[in-house]
């Protein structure tokens, strides 16, 4: 009995992401086998890049008992910058650190709002997201803006071997993330913070400061994949905000990170990996936009029930 | 309070139209809308909720409106779908223990997928009865008018005047509630139901104005309900909040938009002035935890 609760309590542990990517796996495995070759995965895995990157920093957030929703805004601004035309004669790693600039100075007035004068993560995100869209808008003057540099193409479509380089940057990214928590005091103060902040805080764990820091971070992630989404279509887009919001905060639920549970990089990662064959399966069988909204949504709600009951099993 | 009468004043000056009688007109009737779905995303704030799927619904409400079926099925329906979705956000907040951001985050992805299922594009008509309903005078006072007024009556009556009113403010004062024997668990599940069909009434209001249905109507209502609740006083960590204040905030923002309308303030600027808005008021509400 009492083994058979402990090999329950450790199958709970398990990220549902891991279950749901087995189990997509296996479907589209059944459906179309001619799909599972590595060169044809790793497109669609290029396609998730970007949200990929966002998730990166969505976990520190979420684990800090925060949220991130600007990361639409960051990615058009970004996006808005390099396709314009403005910077056409400006070199490249300036152009690079603008846009890095423009995500960390984001992320740090989200943090230091939240963190410092303690308003509403979910407000404070929201309403930075919706003043960045109403100034790409108001420069862009409604019209979608021009291309992009071709430079950024082609480095989107190298390859090496067969796996796609935007994907090889993103695990490289990932594996750099979770080495960082993992070994850094930083990473510590995360995880304090995530499983109880007022014990953090009374232990001398500086919850403001590691607070304003993961939403800094949070932004330059924006920035990074705004960079990487920006690259991967051929002209300047004018909507992608709110479904990649909503799909990172998703996967990093289906991750098996929520609200004060420790950061943790791979269940995020798989997660997002889930949404690129989500897409492939869905596609193949035919289902459209709406249909994905609603898998997206029923997703999200099975996932957070899933820990709903477990925490109160646990307690 | 302040910054509202000094808005108007200063529009009243440097625009000729603004004072007029057919602009208030106007005011009131983009206003009401904003004003139901506002009044049910205060109750869901007062026991420390939070409610992002009303835009949805507003969606949803106009697109089954729209859909060419008698006013008496169409009505009840609308309702009916506007509380279970209510009914499901709150129990996935209750019994499941979700977060309430997540839940009705994913809440609203299902609901916009679900309208775009009934309605993929905006278009079709709706029934006569509730064009009469929203449009023309009754006894001699315009219609939007007394939406707005049996509205906010019927609110007072719950949040300030009953006994489920005065439990809100005491589940959303502090974790000690159900010790004084509050059914806590029952009255959230209400807040929730209630911030839903008041939605619904607003997208039934607006159905009326647009005299069609529009799947992406509602899309600002979740932002711009919160934005006017801030304004109006209430504590979004729960709790703190009156039903006159929610009903300022929405006037104060009807007028700002009104008044950029008439001094032909670009619509981006806008978005940007009330996105500034809603961080200013924010910033000035200090809460004791870091977070959401």
């Amino acid at each position: 009995m009492n083994r058979l609760s402990n090999l329950s309590r450790a199958a709970l542990r398990v990220p549902p992401s891991y279950v749901v990517f087995a189990v997509l796996l296996v479907t589209l495995w059944a459906m179309r086998p001619n799909l599972m070759n590595v060169a044809i995965l790793g497109t669609f895995a290029r396609q998730v890049v970007p949200l990929g990157i966002v998730v990166l920093g969505q976990l520190l957030v979420i684990s800090s008992r925060s949220i991130d929703l600007s990361a639409g805004g960051v990615i058009l601004l970004v996006n808005y910058l390099i396709s314009s035309g403005l910077l056409y004669d400006w070199p490249v790693c300036l152009v690079i650190l603008l846009c890095l600039g423009v995500g960390l100075s984001v992320g740090l007035a989200n943090g230091l709002l939240v963190g410092k004068r303690r308003a509403s993560a979910v407000i404070v995100t929201l309403a930075l997201n919706i003043i960045l869209i109403g100034l790409v808008e108001y420069l862009a003057n409604g019209k979608p803006p021009g291309d992009v540099p071709k430079y950024f193409r082609e480095l989107y479509n190298l390859r090496f071997w067969t796996l796609p380089a935007p994907v090889i940057f993103w695990f490289a990214l990932a594996g750099l993330m979770s080495a960082f928590l993992g070994r850094s005091v930083f990473g510590r103060f995360v995880w304090s913070i995530g499983s109880n902040p007022i014990s953090a805080h009374f232990s001398g764990v500086p919850v403001e400061r590691t607070v304003v820091l993961a939403h800094t971070i949070c932004g330059l992630m924006s920035a990074v994949a705004a960079l990487v989404q920006t690259s991967s279509i051929a002209v300047g887009s004018v909507r992608f905000g709110p479904e990649l919001v909503m799909n990172s905060i998703a996967a990093t639920i289906l991750g098996g990170v929520v609200f004060g549970r420790p950061a943790l990089v791979w269940g995020p990662f798989v997660g997002v990996l889930c949404f690129a064959l989500l897409f492939v399966v869905m596609t193949t069988m035919g289902v459209q936009e709406p249909g994905k909204l609603i898998a997206q949504g029923l997703i999200i709600l099975l996932a957070a029930i899933f820990y709903g009951v477990r925490s109160k099993s646990n307690s | 309070m302040i910054v509202a009468l000094a808005c108007c004043a200063g529009l009243a000056f440097s625009t000729a139209e603004f004072a007029s009688s057919q602009n208030i007109l106007n005011l009131i009737a983009q206003a009401a809308p904003l004003i139901l779905v506002s009044i049910g995303q205060m109750i869901v704030i007062l026991v420390r909720g939070l409610d992002l799927s009303v835009g949805s619904v507003v969606s949803l409400t106009t697109g089954i409106l729209s859909l060419n079926v008698p006013v008496y099925v169409s009505v009840p329906a609308v309702m009916l779908a506007a509380a279970a979705i209510g009914l499901l956000n709150g129990i996935s907040v209750t019994t499941f223990r979700v977060h309430p951001i997540i839940a009705t985050l994913s809440m609203m992805g299902i609901v916009q997928g679900v309208t775009m299922f009934v309605r993929p594009s905006a278009g079709g008509m709706v029934p006569p009865e509730i064009l009469a309903l929203v449009s023309g005078r009754l006894l001699g006072i315009y219609m939007p008018v007394i939406w707005v007024i049996v509205a906010i009556l019927v609110a007072w009556k719950v949040v300030h005047g009953s006994r489920f009113g005065l439990h809100l403010f005491a589940i959303g004062g502090g974790e000690t509630a159900g010790t004084f024997g509050i059914a806590e668990q029952r009255n959230v599940l209400a807040a929730y139901v209630l911030s839903s069909c008041f939605a619904a009434v607003a997208g039934i209001f607006l159905a009326g104005r647009i005299v069609s249905g529009d799947p992406n109507i509602g899309t600002q209502y979740a932002v711009d309900s919160i934005t006017a609740v801030a304004l109006g006083g209430t504590q979004l960590a729960g709790g703190i909040g009156s039903l006159h204040g929610t009903v300022i905030g929405c006037a104060l923002l009807a007028v700002i938009a009104n008044g950029m309308n008439l001094l032909n303030v670009s619509a981006f600027i806008q978005t940007i002035v009330k996105g500034l808005i809603l961080l200013a008021v924010i910033s000035l509400q200090p809460r004791k935890t870091i977070g959401l």
